[in-house]
């Protein structure tokens, strides 16, 4: 079983990280991100379905659940959008790993859910999940720009938060982007503000581009901090945000659209140069927004897919809001597909609008057209 | 001397029941303007809506309105008069003077039975009405029907804070729908004279019998019913079915009973279309729905996770037997309002009325109170008289 275990989940992953490869360098790359890949291909169905039967043969609690829906072979299936999605809250409930939690290489702390407290995401090996995240950040953040980036975390480091999976990502990214010289300015839960517009300068002053990364809450306090100073912090040229997260229990809330306007002016920046990521704990691979007018579409590399549910679980069309399900290929060690407490809308092109939890409750009517498509995102 | 004192009771309840009659054609103009009001302010949509402004005036007609009030007070002349009474003094339910009627932020029309039996009882009637001026609207066609109602019934808008705020102290009854800050807060703000009649918030729960789960079909049936106990008014009201026990060891189990209730619920979303409430926390919701049915899988017993209270969404909870579902009420501190059952069998009713039930009805007809019942276990009219004695 242990052998049968070893050989089938190796052949998957190699097969996963060849996808990310191919799809990460395609022909002629040479060092910048291209953004279309006419030749790529691959069958999401196939893979997606062979890895839900890997994760039903050794993902016990996940594998009870199905069997609970009356699932319990990928034959019963007819394509990726079948695979139950286990609720994100889950995580905190059972060990949803196809192998022994203990021998985990990496193991990420869940924020939680409005369901209660957070989990734990094994992941059995360092490799797929830092192969995707660095594909996805590539596409989302580096297909224009200059690289080597000077990267700003405005994040505390690993050693701090040695089970945050946005520190750990935005590590490798740095390691993997960086020009050597990155650094942290979150520190035992203050914002190093002073120590970020010194080093800022001192970029500015090389005219090294930067990529200050954070969540949508540090951005705020650091524009609190500049306004309080009365600063303008114009970044060099070529430099970029990401932005990332919401405001969980923060009990002050901007508008996303107000937030950008005003990291624009601060910083200096064109708006296509903010660019939001969504991602998860629960995942191994995050969406970037493609589109840089309020809309803000966002894409994954095609190893992630997504679709809307309504309220019992049933799929909604293109377009219509619903609660997101995601299917990460990229989640070989745990689950695949994730119901998420997130909602936002899947368009036909696959792109994702998301809708803020607190935005949620002030929608009219669920079939959102482009206009309040752009009022409703967040 | 209030408005309406030398107006015959009779006479009262005919005009409101006319008026009724005007507002359950759903053509009716000013029904439809409330309607859209309504539908704005709640964010229900317009067939629930619909539903509940034809529940509401379908059940106020004559008969009803002079059976309650006999049934209360021996009889409707008892308001017109002193009249004997047997094996007691002959009496005059004469009415209790100024009456001010707060309704609730989300339901629809839940004020109205409680001002239509003050007008009943001949009292001087303030409303304080929502943003859809449903109760203005409905008073507007009775002063139509009798514009003896000029004066003795006006609806206003108004909140705590503003400074033309009627004073609560100048009423002798009050009625107030609301959470429970906001009863305290009115409580506090009366004469001590004064008749406070508050309703909190309350919780429905339901019980499938083993006998009811007899077949596919009969399931269904039941199914059916609960699934539109669940799905009206986005699950907020104090009607909704928000607990729901099922019983084990039936021939259709109770896994299977839920699914069979997943694809009714589906079915009254269909006829009962999601409004923005459900929209706004759908998310929430389906997790909830999902993370339930992970749970289950994995042994736990739902009768330790408190209920959801989301809209569209009441867990179906395996029970070996009524005191399972009466200890999980007791255990969450589930205050009841109405209790949905599959048949009469006496340890279930037994139970339904230890968990502090106020009101025993069959499945998919929880949101459908008769005005002739009582509302929150309390008495319609009684609370808006006071009584003149005559032994000379």
């Amino acid at each position: 079983m242990i052998a049968d275990y070893r050989a089938e989940a190796n052949a998957l992953d190699a097969e996963i990280q060849d996808i990310i490869e191919r799809w990460s360098t395609p022909p002629g790359y040479r060092g910048r991100w291209e953004h279309s890949h006419p030749d790529f291909k691959f069958d999401f169905n196939d893979l997606g379905l062979r890895i839900f039967e890997h994760q039903l043969r050794f993902n016990g609690p996940y594998a009870r659940f199905c069997q609970s829906l009356g699932i319990t072979s990928s034959a019963q299936l007819r394509d990726w959008q079948d695979i139950p999605p286990v609720p994100a809250a889950a995580f905190k409930e059972a060990s949803l790993a196809t192998f022994a939690p203990a021998l985990a290489a990496l193991k990420f702390e869940t924020s939680g859910t409005t369901m209660g407290s957070g989990g734990i995401h094994y992941m059995e090996n360092s490799r797929l999940y830092d192969a995707s995240l660095r594909a996805g950040f590539a596409y989302g953040l580096l297909r224009d720009g200059p690289q080597p980036l000077r990267y700003c975390m405005l994040l505390p480091n690993l050693e701090q938060k040695p089970r945050s999976s946005l520190s750990y990502m935005m590590d490798r990214v740095a390691k993997a982007f960086g020009d050597g010289n990155h650094s942290w300015y979150v520190d035992g839960g203050e914002l190093a503000a002073s120590r970020f517009i010194h080093d800022v300068r001192e970029a500015r002053k090389n005219n090294v581009a930067i990529c200050v990364a954070g969540t949508a809450f540090a951005f705020v306090s650091m524009l609190d901090e500049l306004a309080r100073e009365a600063i303008a912090l114009p970044l060099p040229s070529g430099s970029r945000i990401m932005e990332t997260g919401g405001f969980k229990g923060r009990t002050r809330v901007v508008e996303r659209p107000e937030l950008y306007t005003a990291l624009a002016d601060v910083f200096s920046l064109p708006s296509h140069h903010i660019i939001g990521e969504y991602g998860m704990t629960e995942l191994t691979t995050q969406y970037y927004d493609n589109s840089f007018d309020e809309t803000r579409h966002k894409s994954a590399p095609p190893w992630l897919a997504s679709y809307a549910v309504d309220e019992t679980g049933k799929q909604q069309p293109p377009g219509i809001v619903g609660a997101l399900v995601h299917v990460d290929l990229a989640n070989r060690s745990s689950c695949a597909a994730i119901l998420t407490e997130d909602l936002g809308a899947v368009l036909k092109d696959g792109s994702l609008v998301l809708i803020g939890r607190e935005r949620g409750a002030e929608l009219r009517g669920c079939s959102l057209d482009a206009e309040s498509l752009r009022a409703a995102v967040s | 001397m209030t408005a309406l004192s030398k107006v015959r009771a009779a006479e009262i309840a005919g005009a409101i029941s006319d008026a009724a009659e005007r507002w359950r054609d759903a053509d009716f103009p000013v029904r439809v303007r409330a309607t859209g009001r309504i539908t704005e302010r709640t964010g229900y949509s317009i067939p629930v809506v619909e539903y509940a402004l034809d529940r509401l005036f379908f059940a106020i007609d004559r008969a009803s309105l002079e059976a309650v009030i006999a049934g209360e007070l021996g009889d409707v002349e008892m308001l017109d008069g002193f009249c004997s009474r047997a094996g007691r003094t002959a009496a005059w339910a004469r009415p209790i003077g100024n009456v001010c009627v707060i309704s609730s932020r989300t339901t629809i029309g839940v004020a109205l039975p409680a001002v239509l039996f003050a007008l009943c009882a001949k009292c001087d009637v303030l409303v304080k009405d929502r943003e859809d001026s449903l109760i203005a609207s409905f008073l507007e066609t009775l002063r139509e029907e009798l514009p003896k109602f000029e004066g003795a019934a006006r609806a206003e808008t108004w909140s705590s804070q503003d400074e033309n705020a009627p004073a609560l102290r100048s009423f002798d009854t009050v009625v107030a729908f609301g959470q429970s800050e906001t009863l305290t807060a009115i409580r506090n703000a009366l004469s001590p004279e004064a008749r406070f009649i508050g309703f909190g918030s309350r919780a429905s729960a339901g019980y499938v019998s083993r006998e009811s789960l007899c077949g596919v079909d009969a399931a269904a049936e039941v199914a059916r019913g609960a699934a539109r106990d669940i799905v009206l008014y986005e699950t907020e009201g104090c009607l909704s079915l928000h607990v729901l026990f099922v019983e084990d060891g039936a021939a259709v189990s109770a896994a299977a009973f839920s699914r069979t209730l997943q694809d009714e619920i589906a079915r009254a979303n269909v006829e009962f279309p999601r409004g923005e409430p459900a929209l706004g926390r759908l998310a929430q919701a389906a997790q909830a729905r999902a993370l339930g049915a992970f749970q289950r899988a994995s042994g736990e017993s739902a009768l330790f996770e408190p209920p959801p209270f989301l809209p569209r969404l009441a867990h179906a909870i395996p029970v070996g037997g009524p005191g399972d579902a009466l200890e999980y009420l007791r255990r969450h501190g589930v205050a009841l309002e109405g209790f949905a059952i599959t048949d009469n069998r006496p340890d279930v009713i037994g139970m339904a009325v230890s968990a502090g039930a106020v009101r025993i009805t069959r499945f998919g007809e929880l949101q459908n109170p008769p005005l002739a019942g009582e509302h929150g276990g309390r008495p319609r009219i009684a609370e808006f008289v006071r009584w003149t004695d005559k032994t000379f």
